[in-house]
């Protein structure tokens, strides 16, 4: 019998440079409402102006100042001018606690003495999560700098109805070839079978990051990502081979459309599958209940039976506190409540303008996935299944590579498949003229 | 003020400046200067400084000295940084090739009072209103697979017409959306020119039974001089630091590179580096070159 699994167990995920064997966190009890060091006023920065998450946030805000009686100014940026002005923000007047993400962003911001240690805090609240979380929120030098607040999987989304009405079901799906008949399948009746769109840059990664994981292993991937492993070696083709396989079944206007409009083709009928991270559920439950429904999720297929189906890109958003920020200690106390359960179910019972719940998927052990609804136990499954977690190649890798670079070299692809030789060339030797990290 | 063929010097004038005058003019002319100095002259100094070290853009004393690193690197291990250039070089032949020219034929047109030309000037002149960004959301909304254009052609978003992803056809759509603001800019510099030659030049060259052509180019044209030089100065500058319409459009992709958005891919968000700033110092030889030497050839003649 298989149990429903709070979380993640069983994974291993390994950063390029970091992480020795950090131990759990010694679990003591759970946080009570102890005194906490932080008092007075703190602010807080959110990196989203979306109405579902800034609701979700905004109870958790609610409920930190009901407990502590600390008052927190809610700031809240659109997530791409926040990611611009990082570097900034940090150095002037940043919040004291305010939305990041995991991987090597975080802790290339770490490295800088830009934010604030919290292994106090996890000592504290450590208990409430995988080992995998405290990994990946641990910094280059072995100290943790964030707390996670919810992940999502990549994976296949398709709709039940369209797929009902194609003959399959999500376990006739599992590997490359039937993968490729479902496609075949897709573009007869007239749909395009694989959605995609790069306009933004960073949205193909995820396509390359599980071809490579299924292709070539959880290793090379890493290995690949951290300047280990060449860009011009024979398995990157591969990767680009077996990508040029899925042309065909792709919209034609792969760069002119950014993630929105793939997840378009799907809510509009227009696309039998897409491949993209989970955070969209709440764009089709805006659409209606029914769609919402309608919206499943499935691993990537199988395509090297060496590796199955064991990594996932599965990115861990959460909390940092800014060194620079005027209330260090409450900037901590208040991350400690976000990352206990009490702070969790705050935001988990945030309702939206309609008075619907808002789907989140916390990393925090304490949730009840009982109350999940099946798109969310479908992520679960996702996550479960696989062994290795990656944090999506522009989190993985290098920021200075991974935008600049990577990006517009998948774009050109994308403008001239058959230019692969060129472009893998160029990539390495970008990598190789790299500076040193400062 | 006439100066006779006998003056070669302009008349000096002395005049005793007052107390008053004096702070009032050290005021006035001292504290712009030292805000530019301080808000142009050193951050471009710095700039140029930085674009030869290593520096994520934290904490100053991680700043490392790197010569010609990145110079290097964007001249031979970034292919971007090639068609950036093209791209640039194809928008300024389009702008002085195709949009001041038409900016300019319209302004001699309206400026010949044809009938509706208080309409045209205020048409043609809208667009110059709006900033380029606004200018950028309002095609991008137009044009976008599930834009207005593509709505009137009753194209889905599957089946649209791929406006900014089709690199056969993008830079045109994109220098079109450039010039339907630039050619008004132009339009108006060039009327107000229009406006102080004398009208006895042109009776005289139409007594003399010049065709409009002739009139314009052999005596309207040559009376703009100043004019004539602000103009293509504007057109090489506006073409070498286009930038808004793009980001609007593309976001810090380097989905349609220019050499504008390739400096602030270098140095916004985590993968700041001083390639930007290299970017920026190559940007800005591009821009200076041409402008002084074509200010030289034109106000050499001047020394006459």
């Amino acid at each position: 019998m298989s149990e429903v699994k709070n979380g993640i167990s069983r994974r291993s995920v390994l950063k390029g440079a970091a992480v020795g064997g950090l131990g759990l966190a010694a679990g003591g009890s759970l946080l009570a409402g102890c005194g906490s060091d932080g008092t007075g006023a703190l602010a807080f920065g959110a990196r989203t102006v979306d109405a579902g998450p800034t609701a979700q946030l905004k109870a958790l805000v609610a409920a930190y100042t009901a407990k502590t009686g600390n008052e927190v100014t809610y700031n809240a940026t659109e997530s791409n001018a926040f990611q611009n002005n990082l570097s900034q923000y940090l150095q002037g007047t940043p919040d004291d606690a305010f939305q990041w993400m995991a991987g090597y962003r975080m802790q290339f911001f770490a490295e800088q003495g830009l934010l604030v240690d919290l292994t106090d805090v996890w000592n504290e609240i450590g208990s409430q999560y995988e080992e995998s979380y405290k990994i990946a929120s641990t910094g280059l030098d072995g100290k943790q700098y964030f707390v996670p607040q919810s992940w999502y999987p990549w994976g296949m989304h398709f709709r039940k109805s369209m797929f009902a009405d194609l003959g399959l079901s999500a376990d006739t799906v599992t590997n490359w070839d039937e993968f490729l008949k479902m496609l075949d399948g897709m573009k007869k009746k007239g749909l395009v079978g694989f959605a995609a769109g790069d306009k933004g840059g960073w949205e193909a990664m995820g396509t390359f990051d599980i071809l490579n994981a299924r292709i070539n292993g959880y290793q090379f991937h890493v290995d690949l990502l951290a300047g280990r492993e060449k860009w011009t070696d024979a398995k990157v083709l591969e990767v680009f081979k077996y990508w040029e396989m899925l042309i065909p079944y792709m919209n034609p206007n792969v760069l002119d459309l950014e993630w929105d409009g793939a997840m378009q083709l799907l809510l509009q009928r227009k696309a039998g599958s897409m491949l993209m991270g989970s955070w969209f559920g709440g764009n089709f439950k805006e659409q209606s209940e029914a769609d919402y429904a309608d919206l499943s999720i499935i691993p990537f297929p199988e395509i090297n039976p060496e590796f199955g189906r064991d990594t996932v890109d599965a990115p861990i958003d959460g909390f940092c506190v800014a060194a620079n920020g005027t209330n260090n200690a409450g900037g901590a106390d208040f991350l400690k409540f976000a990352g206990d359960m009490e702070g969790v179910q705050a935001m988990l019972d945030a309702k939206d303008a309609d008075g619907k719940s808002i789907p989140m998927t916390s990393a925090n052990k304490g949730q009840d996935t009982s109350t999940y609804d099946a798109f969310q136990k479908e992520q679960l499954a996702v996550m479960d299944e696989a062994k290795y977690i990656t944090q999506f190649l522009d989190r993985d890798t290098r920021p200075d590579f991974a935008g600049p670079v990577v990006g517009p070299a998948i774009q050109s692809w994308f403008k001239n498949p058959k230019d692969v030789n060129k472009i893998v060339d160029t990539l390495q030797a970008q990598w190789d003229a790299l500076p040193p990290l400062a | 003020m006439n100066s006779t063929a006998m003056d070669s010097k302009k008349p000096h004038r002395r005049r005793a400046f007052s107390r008053a005058d004096r702070t009032t003019l050290t005021t006035f002319v001292g504290v712009p200067l030292l805000f530019h100095l301080l808000l142009v002259w050193v951050p471009a100094f710095l700039t140029i400084v930085l674009s030869f070290t290593y520096w994520s853009g934290i904490s100053i004393s991680r700043i490392k000295w790197a010569g010609f690193a990145n110079y290097k690197n964007i001249f031979f291990d970034t292919p971007a940084f090639w068609e950036a250039i093209q791209n640039n070089i194809i928008w300024l032949a389009w702008f002085a090739g195709i949009a001041t020219p038409i900016g300019i034929l319209l302004a001699y047109q309206i400026d010949r009072q044809i009938r509706g030309h208080k309409f045209y000037e205020t048409a043609y002149y809208l667009p110059v209103v709006l900033s380029l960004a606004v200018t950028g959301i309002i095609w991008n909304f137009l044009l976008r697979p599930d834009g207005f254009v593509n709505g009137l052609f009753g194209r889905d978003i599957d089946n649209a017409i791929s406006f900014f992803g089709n690199y056969d056809i993008n830079i045109y759509v994109i220098l079109t959306i450039a010039s339907w603001r630039h050619i008004g800019y132009i339009m108006l510099l060039y009327l107000a020119g229009l406006k102080s030659v004398d009208m006895a030049l042109r009776e005289a060259a139409s007594l003399d039974g010049a065709t409009e052509w002739q009139t314009f180019k052999k005596v309207i044209f040559p009376a703009m001089k100043p004019v004539n030089v602000i103009v293509i100065v504007i057109t090489i500058i506006e073409s070498l630091r286009a930038f808004d319409i793009v980001y609007i459009i593309y976001g810090s992709s380097a989905g349609f590179p220019i050499l504008g958005t390739l400096v602030f891919q270098n140095i916004a968000g985590e993968g700041a580096s001083m390639k930007g700033a290299a970017y920026a110092v190559i940007l800005f030889v591009l821009s200076i070159g041409p402008i002084i030497a074509y200010l030289r050839t034109t106000f050499k003649s001047d020394v006459q």
